[in-house]
């Protein structure tokens, strides 16, 4: 506040130079002591001498912030100052002209001699310093050089005889300093300034509401700053001010000067309080500071009429700094505040409280931006508080009030009804939504304070829907764009959280509107209006997670088949293509309830091929082994994270995918147990199942994954029962099936659930690996036998031994009048089968070589090679896949394991998880080279598994 | 039975013209009281200028009732602007009746040539155009639809595919082919149709879909009815994404006519369309489900013959409820029944003939006959079993000698061809070194 106060009072009495340089104390109504002629005599006496001080004053406390910079090496600070100390000579010219009859004065030689010395010192060092340090001090020493032409003469003559100008230039200063109220300490101010620095600079920094300090420290940089800015209304203040109290104004002054004096005593205690020691220091802190807050209710002048322009001007002035450098934003949000409550005080009306609500509301966001992750709660309660307030005020005054980004500036209107503001409530709704998610990301998700905040999200809710009940009403119902970012705000609140309403509405238990249709009005409207595309598949992807989450999954699968964003959602933003996956998982997990396993394994095994599900989802990271991330990317994928409220179980992911790799895996093994073109449908699933078969002895299991995998050999068995109690039991429970509890019900008696489905569908699948097993130790068999093993009925068996002989699965036929299964021999002996087998990789290799001698003869660089499908390679290209099939072939080789053939798709997997959770555009370019490649990888993989197969 | 009329449904696709037969034939069902069906007749024609049949509709309805006097009042314009119609388009009739007219028109390359022509042999002022496609759009509202397709067919001749009637005109005289019953015209006006609404020139594909369901839907009268129909149907879905998503998205009730389709049509039973089909059926299982797409499932998805038998009776009441498929009820019976069983023997090696009479819905000696003629006719490998009464199948197991043989054959043609082509390439390299 202070310091504002000093840059107000510092443009309010440019004439007088007592003002400029004290920290003004705005008395308090206190009984004028006296009033002297003296005074007016000094005032005008001062105007004459202010002219060269103010400038030389300028320049002055540039040099010194120099020469402090200088200790620290804080080049970029130097730079600035110098900049602003070579204007401010500048601006010196004429009166240097006029009255030092053109000397350029000698401390400012002096300081550009020191620089030169410095930076030249600095130079040598350059390699040292941080980035930012060093391209400072190289931009720094060619200004200088520049500059320091100019003066080639005399700084020749500093140079040669340092000594006498300096002393020369001491006196000066002494004289300049006396004239400053502060300055008589000024050597112990330094000393101070320089030990603050080290000790305390945040404070100095943020708090920075030491007077002394704020003399030319605070205010300076305001001024050299915002000078330009402010001369207009200097002018426009001081007519205003000549008028409403000039009395006042001199009253003011001579207080001034008493409680100057005053508190020249007060530092001079308090330095020497400090000079003993450091935690006096804090004291005198305090106590400074108190002083300080007495003074602040007084923006304007005691008795100045509040009226809306003066206001108005006021705010722009505040706002006219954010974004500049030095400028302290909590400052701005306290005067901002404060200017709102003299508004509200002075009734100024609800446009001007809305207008400064806009500004506070910026102002803290920008403040937010910089503050500790700590403070960061508190402003957002803050700014939460604030958002409400307005959204009130707006609502409350809707019929006099319009708010819209098209007014504007000038034409806003603020003192007649129908007021006219320029702003957007959405666009700060929007913004304070981010911030949300940012407060949520960086606490800990298990901590108390994160549950808190959580239920934030219940008033933000409640916000929105006020705030959309006010944009339907309002004019802007027809900017469809701001319509279509309102309700996607909605449906992006909606869409995660789970409504028992709907699955009671299914059932027949609930009548009355559900979240579902909410959000098929909302989308639908979305769908229609929205012209970016990008709120569109926004709002698709977060239809159809709503759909499966809440069991629709004939409405879902329909709305990703019908928008094809499977073919197109690669290019989009890494966000979307988070949501993207987010809603493949729940309709992954959705058509897994149904019962539509293959449907259940192709939604997520793109995903879990990846084998990083987690960053996927961006439900964390994960290291990454192969390069490594810079802090920017990380930082960037940190901001990127789903709040924790609104992530999916990861193991109820995991657990569901391969349960239906299992299902369509097992009895597809059990198939093809000879074959050699077999290739395994779920890489992950069988390298799961792979592991546990090494394992020499095999405990129970404990993990998630190890119950999967013993169901699966239990099923490889054919015995059912043993492979649903390793799925479905006590410990899965708790892990992973309660989270399908709600969507279990009876029906006539009968359950209908996720267990239920998975109890039949095994059994399904366990009778056909049962068949596919050991059908050629059977001459036939015996339906009703097989209907008892597996616990089914007869037709349900019957159709099962249908579909496989139909489908050529199964060599057999049915013996209608006996009710059994007649196998046909296919593979009747040994020596046959060895046969078959044997002319079965006779073709494989001729394939191999027909294939080997197309890309060898035909498929040469730049030529359509049969092989190459039609696709042509440009040389880079083709020498990149030599090698890449050589190293290849070697690590076949060496391994000579099945196993390796992992890598193609391992590898494609791969890239589209790049794609998906990183997705800049230099990444995607390397993709694009990869996929180039991809054909023909894919085809390396089957020349070699052809290979393996001859070999074999 | 009115939950499987789809009356309702195909009706909002249709021009009220070829409703009217619709509704006609549901009178004769008696699914619906006949008060209702004729009162919604009546909302049907007063919209038309069909008044004189409006009025015979009202006193059905109505009997002691006098016919108010909208009608005649409505009667009275008619009938005026019939005439008025009559006196102006005088010369084109006259244009009609020159007989080398048909000529010239299969003659000139374009509608150009033709409008000059006329111009010069019968003095036709080209602006008339578009007063012909009127005169035809009132012939057609009255009911006189001979003329309008007359007048239509001109008019089409005379216009480019661009100009803004071209496209209701051809709509008209499909409308008017099917009326009349020509249906080969009508099955060249839909393929004219359908190529221009291929082409796309909406620009929208909502419009599009639109047209698209409009054609499937007057297309039924076609399909069911021309001899070539069924096959067509199937040539107009199997692989083609554009009318699949049409009625996956608008109209799955097309689904039935489909079915039906698939399983008359004498070849490829069991193929693609088939396969097709099926997936079709289970996708929209949700959305349209009757007997029909039932009895497939039941027979193709879930080998349930009982189901299917089950299916199959309902199927018949079905079939002889629908104005489009009562025409070839028996043929789909009989279909069914041979799918089913044709089904069943694929599975099975050893057949009990009283079971198959009883799920073929047959007595012992028929279905005992049936199958007699089916081994005569080839289309079965199979022997009957008199003793124990059994089907006994013939066995199509592939012995491996013959796999390996079928694996192995082609083997030294195609060494050899690599050893040519090889043989070839090095002759091409040294050929390449000596130069």
């Amino acid at each position: 506040m202070s310091r504002f106060y000093a840059r107000g009072s510092d443009s309010e009495t440019s004439g007088s130079s007592s003002e400029e340089e004290g920290p003004i104390t705005k008395p308090i109504v206190q009984p004028t002591v006296y009033l002297s002629e003296d005074e007016e005599e000094q005032t005008s006496k001062r105007i004459v001498r202010s002219a060269r001080d103010k400038r030389f004053e300028e320049m002055h406390t540039l040099v010194r912030k120099i020469k402090n910079f200088r200790k620290n090496n804080d080049m970029s600070n130097i730079l600035d100052c110098y900049e602003d100390l070579t204007k401010a000579h500048q601006k010196a010219l004429p009166i240097i002209l006029k009255e030092e009859k053109g000397a350029t004065p000698i401390f400012y030689l002096r300081i550009l001699a020191q620089l030169e010395l410095y930076v030249n010192q600095q130079w040598e060092n350059k390699k040292s310093m941080s980035k930012i340090n060093s391209k400072s001090l190289a931009t720094l020493r060619q200004k200088l050089r520049k500059y320091n032409k100019d003066f080639e003469d005399d700084l020749a003559k500093y140079r040669d005889n340092p000594e006498l100008l300096d002393e020369d230039d001491e006196e000066e200063e002494k004289d300049v300093d006396d004239d400053d109220d502060d300055s008589d300490s000024e050597p112990e101010v330094k000393e101070k300034k320089a030990s603050k620095e080290k000790g305390a600079k945040k404070i100095a920094k943020t708090d920075g509401d030491d007077e002394s300090d704020d003399s030319y420290w605070g205010s300076d940089s305001d001024e050299s700053s915002s000078s330009s800015d402010e001369n207009e209304y200097t002018d426009i203040r001081q007519r205003f001010l000549k008028k409403a109290g000039d009395g006042e104004q001199e009253e003011s002054k001579t207080k001034k000067q008493k409680e100057r004096e005053q508190r020249k005593k007060d530092l001079a205690k308090s330095k020497a309080d400090r000079e003993q020691e450091d935690e006096d220091e804090l004291g005198t802190w305090e106590i400074v500071k108190g002083g300080v807050q007495a003074e602040r209710p007084k923006m304007f002048q005691k008795d100045q009429e509040i009226n809306i322009p003066v206001v108005m001007k006021k705010l722009v002035e505040i706002i006219a700094v954010r974004g500049k450098k030095g400028t302290d934003r909590k400052e701005q949000i306290e005067l901002l505040v404060e200017l709102e409550t003299i508004a509200k005080d002075n009734n100024l009306g609800s446009a001007v409280a809305v207008k400064i609500g806009f500004a506070i509301v910026a102002a803290i966001f920008d403040y937010s931006l910089k503050v500790h992750e700590i403070q960061k709660v508190q402003y957002w309660i803050k700014l939460l508080d604030k958002v409400n307030e307005m959204l009130t005020l707006s609502i409350s005054c809707k019929d006099t009030l319009t708010i819209d980004e098209n007014i504007a500036e000038d034409s806003e209107e603020l003192e007649k009804t129908p007021y006219k503001v320029r702003g957007c409530l959405m666009t700060i709704f929007e913004r304070l939504d981010e911030e949300f998610l940012k407060v949520l990301k960086e606490l800990d998700s298990h901590s108390f304070e994160y549950l808190e905040r959580v239920q934030d999200e219940k008033k933000i809710c409640e916000m929105l829907d006020r705030l959309l009940a006010y944009l339907e009403t309002s004019h802007l119902v027809n900017d469809k764009g701001v319509m279509c970012r309102a309700y996607y705000k909605k449906i992006e609140h909606m869409y995660y959280k789970f409504d028992v309403r709907v699955l009671k509405k299914k059932r027949g238990e609930y009548k009355g509107e559900t979240s579902v249709d909410d959000i098929l009005r909302l989308a639908g409207y979305v769908y229609a209006k929205d012209t970016t595309d990008r709120l569109r598949t926004r709002a698709i992807l977060c239809h159809i997670y709503h759909h499966a989450m809440h069991d629709n999954w004939f409405e879902a699968r329909d709305l990703i088949l019908m928008s094809h964003l499977q073919e197109v959602i690669h290019h989009s933003d890494p966000a979307t293509q988070i949501m993207y996956n987010r809603a493949m998982v729940q309709l992954g997990i959705c058509a897994f309830r149904h019962e539509n396993i293959q449907d259940a394994h192709n939604a997520l095994t793109d995903l879990m091929m990846s084998g990083r599900v987690k960053e996927l989802l961006a439900q964390g990271l994960m290291p990454q082994h192969r390069h490594d991330r810079s802090p920017e990317q990380e930082k960037i994928e940190r901001s990127r994270q789903v709040p924790f409220h609104m992530q999916l179980n990861l193991d109820v992911i995991e657990c569901v995918y391969l349960a239906s790799a299992m299902l369509i895996e097992v009895p597809y093994l059990a198939e093809h147990e000879f074959d050699a073109k077999r290739r395994p449908i779920s890489k992950t699933f069988y390298h799961q199942l792979r592991t546990l078969e090494k394992q020499s002895l095999t405990g129970p299991p404990e993990s998630m994954r190890e119950h999967v995998v013993a169901a699966a050999r239990a099923m490889k068995k054919g015995d059912w029962q043993k492979c649903y109690n390793c799925l479905v039991n006590e410990k899965m429970d708790k892990k992973v099936w309660h989270c399908f509890a709600i969507y279990e019900y009876t029906k006539n008696d009968e359950k209908i659930g996720v267990k239920e489905m998975l109890r039949r569908k095994i059994r399904e699948e366990s009778l056909r690996t049962y068949l596919f097993t050991y059908s050629h130790v059977y001459d036939s068999v015996s339906l009703p036998r097989l209907a008892g093993m597996y616990d089914m009925e007869y037709d349900q068996v019957h159709s099962v031994v249908a579909k496989m002989i139909i489908n050529q699965e199964l060599m057999a036929s049915m013996d209608e009048p006996s009710k059994t299964i007649v196998l046909h021999r296919t593979e009747p002996t040994r020596l046959q089968s060895v046969l078959l087998q044997v002319s079965d990789k006779i073709n494989i290799l001729r394939e191999t070589s027909d294939r080997n001698f197309e890309t060898k003869i035909q498929g040469g660089p730049g030529t359509l090679g049969p092989g190459g499908k039609g696709r042509q390679f440009n040389r880079m290209d083709w020498k990149n896949r030599r090698n890449q099939n050589q190293n290849r072939q070697n690590q076949h080789h060496n391994r000579g394991d099945r196993g390796d053939n992992r890598g193609d798709r391992g590898d494609r997997g791969d890239n589209r998880g790049d794609r998906g959770d990183r997705g800049d555009r230099g990444d995607r370019g390397d993709y694009r080279g990869n996929r180039g490649d991809r054909g023909n990888r894919d085809r390396d993989g089957q020349q070699q598994q052809q290979q393996q197969a001859v070999e074999q | 039975m009115a939950q499987y009329d789809l009356t309702g449904k195909i009706g909002q696709y249709l021009d009220r013209h070829l409703v009217a037969p619709l509704l006609e034939f549901l009178v004769a069902q008696n699914i619906y009281s006949a008060n209702d069906v004729l009162q919604s007749k009546l909302s049907l024609l007063t919209e038309t200028k069909m008044v004189d049949y409006a009025i015979d509709v009202f006193k059905k309805l109505h009997s002691d009732q006098e016919v108010p006097q909208k009608f005649l009042d409505k009667r009275q314009k008619v009938v005026e602007d019939y005439k008025a119609v009559q006196e102006t388009s005088k010369s084109i009739q006259q244009i009609l009746e020159d007989p080398g007219l048909a000529e010239q028109i299969s003659n000139s390359r374009d509608y150009r040539q033709l409008v000059e022509y006329l111009v010069k042999n019968h003095e036709f002022k080209p602006e008339r155009i578009d007063s012909i496609y009127d005169d035809a759009k009132l012939y057609y509202e009255c009911g006189d639809y001979q003329t309008a397709s007359q007048l239509l067919n001109l008019h089409n001749e005379l216009v480019p595919t661009t100009d803004k009637n071209y496209l209701s005109g051809l709509w008209g005289k499909l409308a008017c082919n099917i009326l009349l019953h020509q249906w080969d015209y009508g099955m060249e006006d839909f393929e004219k149709l359908k190529t221009y609404i291929d082409e796309d020139p909406f620009r929208n594909s909502l419009q599009t879909l639109q047209q698209r369901t409009w054609l499937l839907h007057w297309g039924l009268y076609l399909y069911f009815n021309h001899a070539k129909g069924w096959d067509f149907l199937l040539d107009l879905l199997s692989n083609n994404a554009k009318y699949l998503n049409v009625i996956q998205t608008t109209c799955p009730h097309i689904l039935r006519y489909w079915a039906t389709a698939v399983i008359i049509s004498k070849h490829n039973r069991h193929s693609t369309a088939m396969k097709e089909l099926v997936q079709v059926i289970q996708q929209e299982s949700y959305t349209y489900k009757d007997p029909i797409t039932e009895f497939i499932e039941c027979l193709h998805v879930n080998f349930d013959f009982d189901g299917a038998q089950k299916k199959l009776k309902e199927c018949e009441t079905v079939l002889s409820n629908d104005f489009f498929l009562i025409s070839c009820y028996n043929e789909f019976i009989d279909h069914a029944r041979l799918m089913i069983f044709e089904t069943f023997c694929r599975i099975h090696q050893c057949i009990s003939i009283g079971m198959l009479a009883e799920k073929l819905d047959m007595t012992t000696d028929d279905a005992e006959r049936w199958i007699v003629n089916l081994i005569r006719n080839a289309r079965l490998d199979a022997k009957l079993d008199s003793k124990l009464g059994h089907v006994v199948m013939g066995v199509h197991a592939v012995s491996p000698y013959q796999q390996i043989i079928g694996k192995t054959e082609f083997l030294s043609m195609r060494s050899q061809i690599l050893a040519n082509s090889v043989a070839r390439k090095l002759g091409d390299k040294s050929s390449y070194v000596r130069m």
